[in-house]
């Protein structure tokens, strides 16, 4: 802890030129995507598994303070990967390092440009949301915001339980190995393909990712923000339109659009998130490893528990991510959605549309919500 | 005119001076090309005779007097009252134990640098004639920035994760090993490839460029370490530097 202090109050005392700041930058974009990504695989595995759950995640999102977390993502993942792209090129073109400093300001001219109509796009779909196709009273905002807050807190449940399992990891893998190789070390330090690896890893990752988040976040943040994911409009991407299946449109039914879509026999969707998934959770997660373990050597055995808990939830992600990608998935649980939409709509002080009230009059599996 | 030092001082010998804190001094008639090492020697003959610090040439050759001089590494002897204004805030590098004021423990940092076995490696015998072993022109190109070392720290102290972790090998030892990976003569290349290639050798490197502007020998640090990982990464260190780059 008081490294990580001395660093950051170094960092801000020392008067390295932009490649400082841009590594600042670098990390604390990196760190809060990462942390987003754990929430947003989780939530959206609901929509297969919990599709209730799913409903209510989506609807916490469109709540203000979420709202604002979205626009900070989409600067962090901008940025990030620009910078990213910066740091590529000077690791392996090393001689053009005098260019360092112009890229660095290019990197931020260019996040900003991409930036300013994404960001008009994207409060076009809040101004739409909360005062033209929603009715959402003014004292229900504050419920609204609380309600997003519990509805994320079994992550802090499972994060707790993330730390735990990476202790009780580290501790065991310290029985197996000692105090982790320190004494170990013959006339010289180990040399270790690993870290080679991750090192290639991460730029090779990071160069493939960029045109998969960019068009991820193009189609899922901008052309259709998370607003537009309850609305009766076309899925981007497919040729469904929302609101076909269940009573009313829902998330749930948004993405059971998306992931059945095919086009020449092959769920185009699935794979690429697939895909995304794989890359961005190894290349988050061991950036995330990077980030801990710098502040963590001090102490041999918070570093093993850093690692630890980077592999448990990353392993996680990948798992639960995964196999909601890979197993096929129910038509029902668009139906399974609605009783929670209804639960929503109450919540935010709204009349419930017609449609949605008939359905669940004449509905036998879907009560229980009151 | 005048000039107001700010310096940062610790003597773990007298209590009440155990922990780090700042002093001022005034210094008159200062001229504007006078040298911050000069200054601090004013500091210490006319008004402070316990002020530590460690310098020894004093031209900029030997590299013991590397201090953070408003808010960078530079070498005190190297630089000008007029390059740094009227107020001038002097204190340690950071990332070393502080022994007194302005002087740091310089044993973990020569530690990494022996770590790299910084020295010539060539069992054949020596030439016919006896005397040295020659290269061309453009292989004595290739290594002919890292040479200019002094070992001064002041890279190292200048990287953030050095400062994070000091088990991190540091710039100036990856430097003092590029100057003989990079050596066509020099047989123990693989064998320093393989030790930088270790989880606290390059890879701890995040390309900041803090390390390049800090050399007060103007080395190209941050392109030196660059190209010893890209030696790690191909396994050899031929092509990782153009002939045409050179120079």
């Amino acid at each position: 802890m008081t490294t990580l202090v001395l660093t950051v109050r170094e960092t801000l005392r020392y008067r390295g030129a932009i490649g400082q700041w841009s590594w600042v930058l670098h990390r604390l974009t990196g760190v809060g995507v990462v942390m987003f990504l754990a929430l947003h695989v989780i939530d959206t595995s609901w929509a297969v598994f919990y599709p209730d759950l799913y409903v209510k995640a989506i609807a916490a999102y469109q709540s203000p303070i979420f709202t604002i977390g979205e626009f900070g993502l989409v600067f962090a993942v901008v940025y990030h990967a620009f910078n990213g792209i910066r740091i590529v090129i000077f690791d392996y073109k090393p001689e053009l390092w005098r260019h360092q400093s112009q890229a660095a300001v290019a990197v931020l001219i260019l996040t900003l440009i991409v930036l300013a109509p994404v960001f008009l796009g994207m409060a076009g779909h809040v101004v739409d949301f909360y005062f033209v196709e929603h009715a959402i009273a003014g004292d229900r905002v504050m419920d609204v915001v609380v309600f997003s807050i519990i509805e994320q807190l079994p992550f802090v449940a499972g994060f707790i339980g993330a730390l735990v399992a990476a202790i009780v990891l580290a501790a065991v893998f310290s029985m197996v190995r000692g105090d982790g190789g320190a004494s170990a070390r013959s006339k010289y330090p180990q040399a270790s393909p690993v870290e080679r690896f991750w090192w290639a890893f991460m730029r090779l990752s990071g160069i493939l990712i960029v045109p998969l988040v960019f068009v991820h976040l193009a189609l899922m943040h901008v052309v259709q923000g998370v607003f537009d994911i309850t609305a009766a409009q076309q899925v981007a991407g497919t040729l469904q339109v929302n609101g076909t299946i269940g009573a009313v449109p829902t998330a749930v039914e948004f993405v059971y659009h998306r992931w059945t879509y095919t086009a020449w026999g092959v769920y185009v969707w699935r794979v690429f998130d697939l895909f995304l998934l794989v890359l961005v959770t190894l290349h988050g997660f061991n950036g995330l490893r990077y980030v801990l373990t710098d502040y963590t050597s001090f102490n041999p055995f918070i570093r093993r528990i850093s690692v630890s808990l980077c592999t448990v939830i990353g392993a996680v992600l990948l798992v639960v991510g995964g196999a909601s990608l890979l197993l096929p998935i129910e038509k029902d649980i668009v139906n399974e959605a609605l009783a929670a939409t209804a639960e929503i709509y109450e919540l935010r002080g709204e009349e419930i549309p017609a449609a949605l009230e008939a359905y669940l009059a004449g509905d036998d599996d879907g009560g229980g919500s009151d | 005119m005048d000039v107001t030092f700010k310096i940062r001082r610790q003597n773990p010998e007298v209590p009440g001076k155990e922990k780090p804190y700042w002093q001022e001094f005034v210094l008159a008639d200062v001229d504007p090309t006078d040298r911050i090492l000069e200054m601090l020697h004013r500091i210490k003959w006319e008004q402070d005779g316990t002020l530590s610090l460690r310098r020894s040439c004093a031209h900029g050759v030997c590299g013991s007097d590397a201090m953070r001089i408003n808010g960078v590494n530079r070498l005190a002897c190297k630089m000008l009252v007029k390059d740094v204004g009227e107020r001038v805030q002097v204190e340690p590098i950071l990332g070393l134990p502080v022994i007194k004021d302005l002087i740091v423990d310089m044993e973990p940092f020569f530690d990494h640098y022996k770590q790299v076995m910084p020295f010539f490696v060539n069992d054949d015998p020596a030439p016919a004639d006896g005397r040295e072993r020659l290269q061309t022109q453009a292989d004595r190109e290739l290594f002919d920035d890292s040479t200019k070392c002094i070992l001064c720290a002041c890279c190292t102290t200048s990287c953030p994760s050095f400062w994070a972790n000091g088990h991190y090998v540091g710039p100036a030892a990856i430097v003092g090993a590029h100057r003989f990976i990079f050596d066509t003569r020099d047989q123990a290349g693989n064998e320093r490839l393989d030790i930088l290639s270790e989880p606290n050798g390059v890879w701890r490197c995040r390309t900041i460029f803090n390390c390049t502007p800090a050399c007060p020998r103007d080395i190209e640090v941050t392109k030196a370490i660059g190209e010893v990982k890209l030696a790690i990464r191909k396994g050899s260190t031929d092509g990782v530097i153009q002939p045409h780059q050179v120079g």
